[in-house]
């Protein structure tokens, strides 16, 4: 077991890949919470579409893919708050427009060079192996300043995800609130775009939050369970993927083997909870006032 | 108009434009009902969720169209499942079945040389590579959706409408749901070559949309929705060969400036109508 | 195999469960052509699930409940289910007349389209619900009443035996009620047997002859002259009602 959970690591381009993966299942799992409680998946699923022309447009221009990505992330949510709130359009449809014409976006820009096909593979599906130092601290930088704000307004993110209405009742200015989630988010998106792809990050932010949802009732117990989720499955999808692709020479991409990996443990929770459940020998009542609100509709 | 008639010369020319055509109005009528059953991102799920079907049936040489489709008939039901579970809300169900399917079809893909290619073309489309069995069976399904969507219109709508009220004349509520699913699948893989899995949904969302926008009635939604699909495959084709960039992409983005066009000047429903309206309601409030 | 001579509906002793605990228990009793039952309870006391157990949707794990001397299943082309008008979506593309033909659509059966017959039938029922030149007009641009009438227009639209109700008053203006209560007082008059789950009392007494109270079990079930009394009603609401000079009572807004 050791060979295959510590050996691969003793390269140094493995280690700055499990670092960086640490510490992005540590941001998105947090995040994720978030996204989770407030179901916001296909918002997160559309930031990592919409941020793609970004980082093409920022490649192109040789500047800071952070810088693009983060515009078109904040252009996202403008423009999402903007056409979602025409009644005849509703969230769902804005998003999967912008979601695909922004991409499309990017994807005809890539379009025009002779290196199509892998440079949107490499956008997509990220090159974890190819992290450097640069990158690392980065991604450092981000996941504190995420961490932090995500900290700050912990107990309003909260309120505004059981109870939009009462949010709204108190003075909050949940329009406000909104937007810094959907930009955090973004920065999120943009922090995991190097290493495993604008289309994965999805996988990272939604998996192992929802994995613990199932698990436990409180929200910082979730948050941080769901960090721990993320990064036990950035190290065992990098250690299966060097495994396979160096010791069976069939070569597995590692940012789609951590998805497959952290999905396989959502799984796993998915068939322990009901046993846990019965083992407290009780509903608490999140699950009955879920029960109530299936009853009423 | 010269320039428009010089572009379509050419044998793929003329099969890519035939397959748009018929991609675009299948979209147009089918986005429809994805729009008033709120599907869009069940939709998006099932467009990555496909993948590895396409996959699967690459490596097995089989065709790919049929690979994705039973894989997708597959994801249904497993969404299905897992939305029905308390804790696991349907938004989150679907995120992690599409991130799975899609990591897997990644993994099986990437187990192979050369796949960035491929893959470029499963996502984005590939629509000037359409082979005549390609059109054959695209017109077929075509037919059959449009021809089962017909049959079951006024069940279908009261399901959008009323889904407590469709159960309660004693409708198969769950059959429906899953029959209107499926199609909406079939309809997405079959225009997987045109637009590719991930840009599909725009075909099924935007021209939906955007009729909405002009229009207040049903029968006017289906017939304005799928006109403007082919308004946006067959100028988006025309575009694409003329500045020579990725065909699916930019048919995506021409359904998207007819959407952001009419969000601003519909009558009623876009933006000029609505500062129309409350300059009106202001004016009439005002005491005299 | 049904039976014109029974009642309506008939509950004996029935149970209803929602996944696998029993949500409502005990309900017992019957109601004939023509009368009309008002279902009366807190929130939570079980009214939306017996709707659904007589709609046949919910499972009844003890007793029984048969309409027409048949299964609620058998029976449902004979109910007609109004549900409140606001869990609709407003922006949905259908008219007015358009939501009434859906009460008709059983009947038209599969894949055929309302024929001359149905749209007859539809406007007829407009009509006795008072909003005949609304036909083309879409459903979400008519108030809340008005829209709580075309509801009910579907269900007249249905001509059904049984007629259930959920909370059919519930922010309707006054115009609107009138035009409810006159169009439900007709159905009785043609035969057809009414339940109505609501909260508001006064409006029970105006539209029913019979109450039957529910907190998660059966209180009370009987005319509402004897059986909607301070002291039932005290049980009902758990101690949340007030009583006013003898025989008004206050009950605290559920």
């Amino acid at each position: 077991m050791t060979e295959l959970l510590v050996d691969p690591f003793r390269l140094p381009y493995m280690q700055r890949a499990l670092l960086e993966v640490v510490l992005l299942g540590v941001l998105t799992g947090a995040v994720g919470v978030f996204v989770v409680l407030r179901r916001l998946a296909f918002v997160a699923d559309a930031l990592t579409h919409t941020v793609f022309p970004g980082v093409v447009i920022a490649f192109l221009l040789d500047r800071s893919i952070l810088l693009g990505a983060l515009a078109f992330g904040l252009l996202t949510a403008l423009l999402l708050a903007g056409i979602g709130a025409n009644r005849r359009v509703g969230d769902d449809a804005a998003l999967a427009i912008l979601l695909t014409s922004f991409f499309s976006l990017g994807v005809v820009l890539v379009s025009r060079t002779r290196t199509f096909a892998s440079d949107l593979t490499a956008f997509l599906f990220g090159r974890v192996l190819t992290v450097d130092r640069a990158d690392l601290v980065q991604t450092l930088v981000l996941a504190v300043l995420v961490l932090a704000v995500l900290a700050a307004l912990r107990k309003e993110l909260v309120l505004r995800a059981f109870d939009p209405a009462g949010a709204v009742a108190l003075g909050y200015r949940t329009v406000v609130l909104d937007l810094v989630l959907n930009v955090l988010i973004a920065l999120v998106v943009v922090a995991a775009v190097k290493a495993v792809g604008t289309v994965l990050v999805l996988a990272l932010i939604v998996v192992p939050a929802a994995a613990a949802r199932l698990l436990v009732d409180r929200v910082a117990t979730m948050a941080a369970l769901a960090g721990l989720l993320g990064a036990a499955g950035g190290w065992l999808g990098l250690a299966v993927s060097y495994e396979v692709s160096v010791g069976y020479g069939v070569r597995l991409a590692s940012g789609a083997t951590i998805v497959v990996v952290l999905v396989a443990l959502f799984l796993v929770a998915a068939s322990v909870a009901p046993l846990r459940r019965l083992a407290a020998g009780r509903q608490g009542p999140a699950t009955l006032a879920a029960r109530g609100q299936r009853e009423r509709r | 108009m010269s320039w428009l008639a010089g572009t379509f010369s050419g044998g793929f020319v003329q099969r890519a434009l035939l397959e748009a055509v018929m991609v675009g109005a299948l979209c147009g009528v089918v986005g429809v009902h994805v729009l008033l059953r709120r599907l869009p991102f069940f939709a998006m799920a099932l467009g990555h969720a496909t993948f590895p079907g396409v996959v699967l049936a690459a490596l097995a040489g089989v065709n790919l169209l049929l690979g994705a489709g039973l894989f997708g008939v597959l994801v249904v039901v497993l969404v299905a499942a897992l939305g029905a579970r308390e804790r696991v809300d349907d938004t989150s169900a679907v995120g992690v079945v599409l991130a799975g399917a899609f990591a897997l079809g990644v993994l099986l893909l990437s187990a192979q040389a050369g796949f960035a290619k491929d893959l470029a073309a499963y996502l984005v489309g590939s629509i000037v590579t359409v082979q005549p069995g390609d059109l054959a069976a695209t017109a077929a399904v075509g037919f059959a959706v449009l021809a089962v969507l017909a049959a079951l219109h006024k069940e279908l709508v009261l399901g959008a409408f009323d889904r407590p009220g469709l159960a309660a004349l004693g409708y198969p509520v769950l059959l429906l749901d899953v029959a209107l699913l499926l199609l909406v699948e079939v309809t997405l893989v079959a225009s997987i070559p045109a637009v590719g899995t991930i840009l599909a949904v725009a075909l099924l969302v935007a021209p939906a949309a955007t009729a909405r926008l002009w229009t207040d009635r049903l029968g006017a939604t289906l017939t304005l929705s799928p006109l403007l699909g082919v308004a946006s495959a067959v100028v988006g084709l025309a575009v694409s060969q003329h500045w020579r960039v990725a065909a699916g992409a930019t048919i995506v983005l021409v359904a998207a400036a007819f959407f952001a066009v009419s969000l601003v000047v519909a009558p009623r429903h876009g933006l000029a109508g609505q500062l129309r309206a409350r300059r009106r309601a202001t004016a009439a409030a005002r005491p005299a | 195999m049904g039976s014109e001579q029974g009642p309506v509906l008939a509950i004996r002793h029935a149970a209803v469960a929602y996944e696998r605990a029993p949500v409502v228990e005990d309900v017992d009793g019957t109601v004939s052509s023509g009368q009309s039952v008002a279902l009366i309870g807190p929130n939570g006391a079980g009214k939306s699930t017996l709707i659904r157990a007589v709609l046949g949707l919910l499972p009844v794990v003890r007793g029984s409940i048969e309409v027409l001397g048949r299964s609620p299943e058998a029976a449902r082309p004979k109910v007609a289910y109004v549900p409140q008008a606001d869990t609709l979506d407003p922006e949905f593309p259908v008219s007015a007349l358009q939501v009434v033909l859906m009460g008709r659509y059983r009947r038209i059966g599969w894949v055929r389209r309302p024929g001359k017959a149905d749209r007859a039938a539809a406007r007829s029922a407009l009509d006795a619900v008072g909003l005949a030149e609304r036909a083309s007009a879409r459903f979400g641009t008519l108030s809340g009443g008005q829209r709580q009438r075309v509801l009910l227009a579907r269900a007249i639209a249905q001509e059904p035996r049984l007629l259930l109700l959920d909370e059919p008053f519930n922010g309707v203006d006054a115009v609107s009620q009138e035009l409810l209560l006159a169009a439900l007082q007709r159905l009785r008059a043609g035969g057809a047997a009414v339940v109505m789950a609501t909260h508001d009392l006064g409006l029970a007494h105006l539209a029913c002859d019979e109450v039957c109270l529910l907190n998660r079990h059966q209180v009370g079930f009987g005319p509402i002259g004897t059986t909607l009394t301070p002291e039932l009603l005290r049980v009902t609401y758990g101690g949340q009602a007030l009583e006013l000079r003898g025989d008004a009572v206050i009950v605290a807004k559920p």
